[in-house]
C-alpha cells in the first residue's frame, strides 16, 4: 500500500502554488486538437507529428526566439543535460525542468511562469538512479478537470492540479503514491535507496497512468541480483494501481521457462524506462522492454530471458499481455527497446495494416501488425556467431527483418573504417585490429592484453535510435528517425573482482582497474568510491585518429522510411561537419560533403511539410557563430530548406503548437558549458 | 546573440534573428591556446590520480561517459568546448563537479584534474602548470584543433 511516511523523504507540498489566473475553460469531452502537443510524442501513437504549417520552408530562416526560460533555478544547482519536450494545453505549456525535476507551468505565447512545483526529496532523491530533469510529464482532463503527472528522482508518481500545481488531494497519498510500494516485489535494500527510478514522462490513456522503471547503467553491476522493472497502470482520478505486468515472468507465469536455472528470481532491471505508447482505440498499450541485469553478459541468466528486449502489447484496462516480440533473444548488446513504438496504418500490397513500427539502437525498424504481432514483412531468424566467453549461454539465432533495410550501420568491418586519405585509413586499421569485428549481433568478448581488447560494435548502447525515438506522418506513411552511424561501442568483458561483483564477469578493458560504472550523483558524499588500485597497463585505446571518428561518415543520418512499401525513400547526413573534421590539417583542400554527428539523442518533428531537428555538438562555421542549428527539411526529399541559430546543441527533442494564431517551435538546449534552456520560436510579427 | 545566456536568470522575450546573415563571431582574443604547453606532466600526473578517485565512477576509466555523465574525451566533449577558454571548463568543474558533493576538491585539485583532461587529450605539455585562477585560466583558448594548421 502506499507508504504512510512520505514526509520522510518529500516535503509534501509544492515550494511555490501561486497561480497567475487562467482562462476557465468549458469542455464536455476533452480531446487535445492537432494544434497542441498534449502528450510527450505529441500524441499516444508516438508520432511527434502536427499538422501545421504557418512555418514552412519559405520562412523558416525567419524564425526569431518569442521566449525562452533557463532552469538553472530548478534546483539547487544548474544542469547540463536538458532533455525535455513540453506539452501545451489550452495555451499552457508544461514541462519539468531543472535538477529538482519541477514541472513547471508557462504561458505558451509569452513563456511568463505560472506555477512551479517541486518535491524535496533527500537521501532518496539523492540516491536515485536517474536524476536531472527527466523527459516530461503527462496531461489529463475529463473535459472539467485538468491533471498534470510526473514521477520524480525518487520515484514518486505525482498528480498536479494543472491551474494551479498543486497536489490533487485524492490521488494516492496527498496527491503522491510512492512507486517503489505495492510492485509485487521488495525494492532492496530499502526504500531510500533501492535502486529504481524513471525518467520518462508518464503516459495517460484513457483514465489510466501508465508507468515504467529504469535502474542505473547496466554494464558493470554489482550483482546478478537486482530489483524487476514491472509496469504498472493507476487510475488517473483515485491513484489506485489497476495492474502490474511482470516483465520478469515470476514462476509459473508465461515465459517464466524462457529462464533457465531458476534465473527469473535473482535478475532484475528488464524495466520500460522509454516511452510507452498506447492504442486507445483498441485498447492496447506497447511496452518497449529494455536488456535484463548485465548489459552484456548473460552468464547468470541462461535462456532466452523474456520479456527482455522484447516488444509487448497488454491490455490498457487489464494489463494482461496480448502478444510479444522479442527482438534480440538472450540479450548482450544493451540493445534496450530505447523509443516509443509507433503506430502506423498502412497499406501494405493495397491492404490496410494496422502497425506498430520500432525503431531501435541496431538501425533495424521493426514493423508489426499491432493486433498479432505479425510481423508485416519476413523476419527470419538468422544464425549468428556463438562466442567463447566462459559460463555465457548464446540463442544461436536472431531475429533479421528482411524489410525495410536496417536505416543505419550496426556492424563494424575494415570498409567501415575512416577512409579520407591512405595515411588515416591505416592508423584507423591499426586501432580496428586490437579488436574483434564482425556484423550485427557479433559477440562480446574477453578483454585481453594479449589479444583483442574486446568485441567493437555500433549500434549497441549507444548507437541508431535511442530515447528520441523517431516521427511518424500518418498522411503520407513516412516514418523520419534520425540515427548515429558512427557512435562506435568497444564492448569487453572482464573478470569481476568479488569485493567488485558477485557476476562472473563485466564490462572493462583489460588492464584497467575492474570497477563499477555509476550514474551522475551516485557516487555523492559519504558514499566515496574505493582506493584506486594500481593498474597493470592500460590497453585502452581512443577510438579516434587525431580527433577524427574512427568509423566513415555519415556519422549521424535522418531517413525517410515509407511504411506501405518498407523502403528508405531517402537518407541525409544531419548536423554540420564537426570542427575537428572540417579544419583537420590532414583533410586541408579535401571536399567533404557533410558528415552529421556523432551524437546519440536527437529528435525529430514533422509538420506539414518540414523535418525539424536540431544539431547534436557545437559548431563554429563562416555562416554562424559557436553554436548549433535548428534545421528544417523538405519531407518529401529531405533537402534543407532552412536553419535557425541555437546557443547550444538539441538536447530535448522539439515540439510545436499554434498559440493565439501563430504556431511555436519549442526545444531544450543544453550541453557543455550551456546550462538547460528552453527556447521557443515563431516567426515575427507581420510588418 | 553570442553569450546570451544569463545564468540563473529567466530570460524572457529576448528577440534572437536567425543566424543565416549572422557574421562569425570573433572567438576569443587571449593570447595562449591549449596547444602551448599549458600544464606539466606532473599536474596531470597528480590530476589523474584525483580523476580515478572522483570523477571515474561516473566519466570512466577511459572518459567516454556513459549515461548520464558526460564524455570527457573524442567529438562531442571537443565540440562543447571548442572556441571557449579553460577557464569555462575549469567554472564548469568547479560550480557542478563532483555531482552531489560540489566543492570536495581543492581548486587545485580542479586544476590538475584538467591538466590531465588536457592530457589525456592529447594536448602537448608544457613547463609551467595550469593555475587554479579561473581568472588566468580565461587566458587560454580551448581549441579542438591546432591553430596553425586550419
Amino acid at each position: 500500500m502506499f507508504l504512510p511516511k512520505m514526509k520522510k523523504f518529500g516535503c509534501g507540498c509544492a515550494l511555490a502554488g501561486v497561480l497567475v489566473a487562467m482562462p476557465a475553460v468549458a469542455r464536455a469531452q476533452w480531446k487535445a486538437k492537432d494544434t497542441e502537443w498534449a502528450s510527450y510524442a505529441a500524441d499516444l501513437a508516438g508520432t511527434r507529428y502536427r499538422p501545421l504549417e504557418q512555418i514552412n520552408a519559405a520562412n523558416f530562416n525567419e524564425l526569431e526566439v518569442a521566449w525562452r526560460i533557463k532552469t538553472d533555478n530548478f534546483g539547487n544547482r544548474p544542469e547540463y543535460k536538458l532533455e525535455g519536450t513540453p506539452l501545451m494545453v489550452h495555451g499552457v505549456l508544461y514541462a519539468t525542468a531543472g535538477s529538482r525535476r519541477a514541472a513547471i507551468a508557462l504561458d505558451a505565447v509569452t513563456g511568463e511562469l505560472l506555477w512551479i512545483h517541486g518535491e524535496h526529496e533527500g537521501a532518496r532523491g539523492g540516491a536515485a538512479p536517474r536524476q536531472l530533469s527527466g523527459r516530461g510529464l503527462a496531461y489529463w482532463s475529463d473535459g472539467k478537470e485538468e491533471r498534470i503527472l510526473y514521477v520524480t528522482p525518487g520515484y514518486q508518481l505525482i498528480c498536479l492540479d494543472a491551474k494551479t500545481g498543486m497536489r490533487e488531494p485524492g490521488f494516492g497519498i496527498k496527491g503522491a503514491i510512492d512507486l517503489k510500494q505495492d510492485d509485487d516485489q521488495e525494492i532492496l535494500p530499502d526504500l531510500t535507496t533501492g535502486e529504481i527510478g524513471i525518467q520518462s514522462a508518464p503516459v495517460v490513456a484513457k483514465n489510466t497512468v501508465i508507468i515504467g522503471a529504469a535502474f542505473r547503467e547496466g554494464m558493470t553491476p554489482k550483482s546478478m541480483r537486482n530489483n524487476k522493472g514491472y509496469v504498472r497502470g493507476f487510475d488517473v482520478r483515485s491513484g489506485k494501481r489497476l495492474w502490474i505486468f511482470h516483465t520478469i515472468p515470476k514462476r509459473g507465469e508465461f515465459g517464466s521457462d524462457t529462464w533457465l536455472s531458476g534465473s527469473a528470481e535473482y535478475t532484475g532491471n528488464t524495466g520500460v524506462w522509454t516511452q510507452i505508447t498506447v492504442d486507445e482505440e483498441l485498447g492496447l498499450v506497447y511496452l518497449p522492454v529494455e536488456s535484463p541485469t548485465n548489459d552484456f553478459y548473460g552468464g547468470h541468466r541462461p535462456g532466452n530471458n523474456l520479456f527482455g528486449e522484447t516488444l509487448v502489447c497488454v491490455d490498457l484496462k487489464t494489463g494482461e499481455r496480448k502478444w510479444h516480440y522479442q527482438l534480440v533473444h538472450h540479450p548482450l548488446w544493451d540493445m534496450d527497446i530505447s523509443s516509443a513504438p509507433i503506430l502506423a496504418d498502412i497499406t501494405v500490397d493495397g491492404k490496410p495494416v494496422k502497425a506498430v513500427a520500432q525503431p531501435s539502437k541496431q538501425g533495424f525498424l521493426y514493423v508489426l501488425d499491432r493486433l498479432t504481432g505479425a510481423p508485416v514483412w519476413p523476419i527470419e531468424e538468422k544464425k549468428v556467431e556463438v562466442g567463447t566467453v566462459p559460463g555465457e549461454w548464446y540463442s544461436p539465432t536472431q531475429p533479421i527483418p528482411l524489410k525495410p533495410p536496417a536505416y543505419s550501420r550496426n556492424g563494424v568491418f575494415e570498409s567501415d573504417l575512416i577512409d579520407f586519405t591512405p595515411e588515416l585509413r591505416e592508423r584507423g586499421k591499426a586501432i580496428a585490429s586490437r579488436y574483434k569485428l564482425g556484423p550485427v549481433y557479433t559477440p562480446p568478448s574477453e578483454s585481453q592484453l594479449d589479444g583483442t581488447l574486446g568485441t567493437l560494435t555500433v549500434g549497441t548502447a549507444s548507437g541508431g535510435t535511442n530515447w528520441p525515438g523517431g516521427s511518424y506522418d500518418p498522411e503520407t506513411h513516412m516514418v523520419y528517425v534520425f540515427a548515429c552511424n558512427a557512435c562506435a561501442e568497444p564492448i569487453g568483458l572482464v573478470r569481476a573482482p568479488k569485493e567488485v561483483s558477485d557476476m562472473n564477469y563485466i564490462a572493462g578493458t583489460a588492464g584497467e582497474e575492474v570497477k563499477i560504472l555509476r550514474g551522475p550523483g551516485e557516487n555523492a558524499g559519504a558514499d566515496s568510491p574505493m582506493p584506486p588500485k594500481k593498474r597493470v597497463g592500460s590497453g585502452y585505446v581512443a577510438l579516434n585518429v587525431d580527433g577524427l571518428p574512427l568509423l566513415k561518415p555519415p556519422y549521424g543520418t535522418i531517413s525517410a522510411i515509407n511504411l506501405d512499401k518498407g523502403v528508405i525513400a531517402w537518407q541525409i547526413a544531419h548536423g554540420e561537419t564537426p570542427d575537428v573534421v572540417r579544419n583537420h590539417a590532414a583533410l586541408k583542400g579535401m571536399n567533404i560533403p557533410r558528415t552529421g554527428q556523432e551524437t546519440y539523442n536527437i529528435g525529430t518533428l514533422v509538420t506539414k511539410s518540414l523535418v525539424i531537428a536540431g544539431d547534436g555538438q557545437i559548431t563554429t562555421t563562416s555562416d554562424h557563430p559557436r553554436g548549433a542549428m535548428l534545421r528544417a527539411y523538405d519531407k518529401k526529399t529531405g533537402k534543407e530548406v532552412g536553419a535557425v541559430y541555437m546557443p547550444a546543441p538539441q538536447s530535448g527533442s522539439p515540439m510545436t503548437y499554434m498559440a493565439n494564431g501563430k504556431q511555436y517551435i519549442v526545444v531544450a538546449v543544453s550541453g557543455g558549458a550551456y546550462s538547460g534552456e528552453y527556447i521557443a520560436f515563431s516567426l515575427p510579427a507581420a510588418e | 546573440m553570442i553569450g546570451i545566456a544569463v545564468l540563473g536568470l529567466l530570460s524572457i522575450g529576448t528577440e534572437m534573428r536567425a543566424w543565416g546573415r549572422v557574421r562569425r563571431a570573433q572567438e576569443g582574443s587571449t593570447s595562449r591556446s591549449v596547444w602551448d604547453g599549458v600544464y606539466t606532466e606532473e599536474q596531470a600526473k597528480r590530476g589523474e590520480e584525483a580523476y580515478r578517485k572522483e570523477c571515474a565512477s561516473c566519466h570512466g576509466d577511459t572518459l567516454v561517459g556513459g549515461g548520464g555523465a558526460a564524455p570527457l574525451t573524442g567529438g562531442t566533449f571537443l565540440s562543447n568546448w571548442n572556441g571557449l577558454t579553460v577557464g569555462d571548463l575549469f567554472d564548469r568543474i568547479r560550480k557542478t563537479m563532483p555531482q552531489g558533493a560540489v566543492g570536495k576538491l581543492t581548486k587545485q585539485q580542479d586544476a590538475d584534474v584538467l591538466a590531465y583532461l588536457l592530457s589525456f587529450n592529447k594536448f602537448p605539455t608544457g613547463k609551467v602548470e595550469l593555475q587554479k585562477q579561473v581568472e588566468f585560466l580565461k587566458d587560454i583558448r580551448f581549441e579542438a584543433t591546432k591553430p596553425n594548421t586550419k
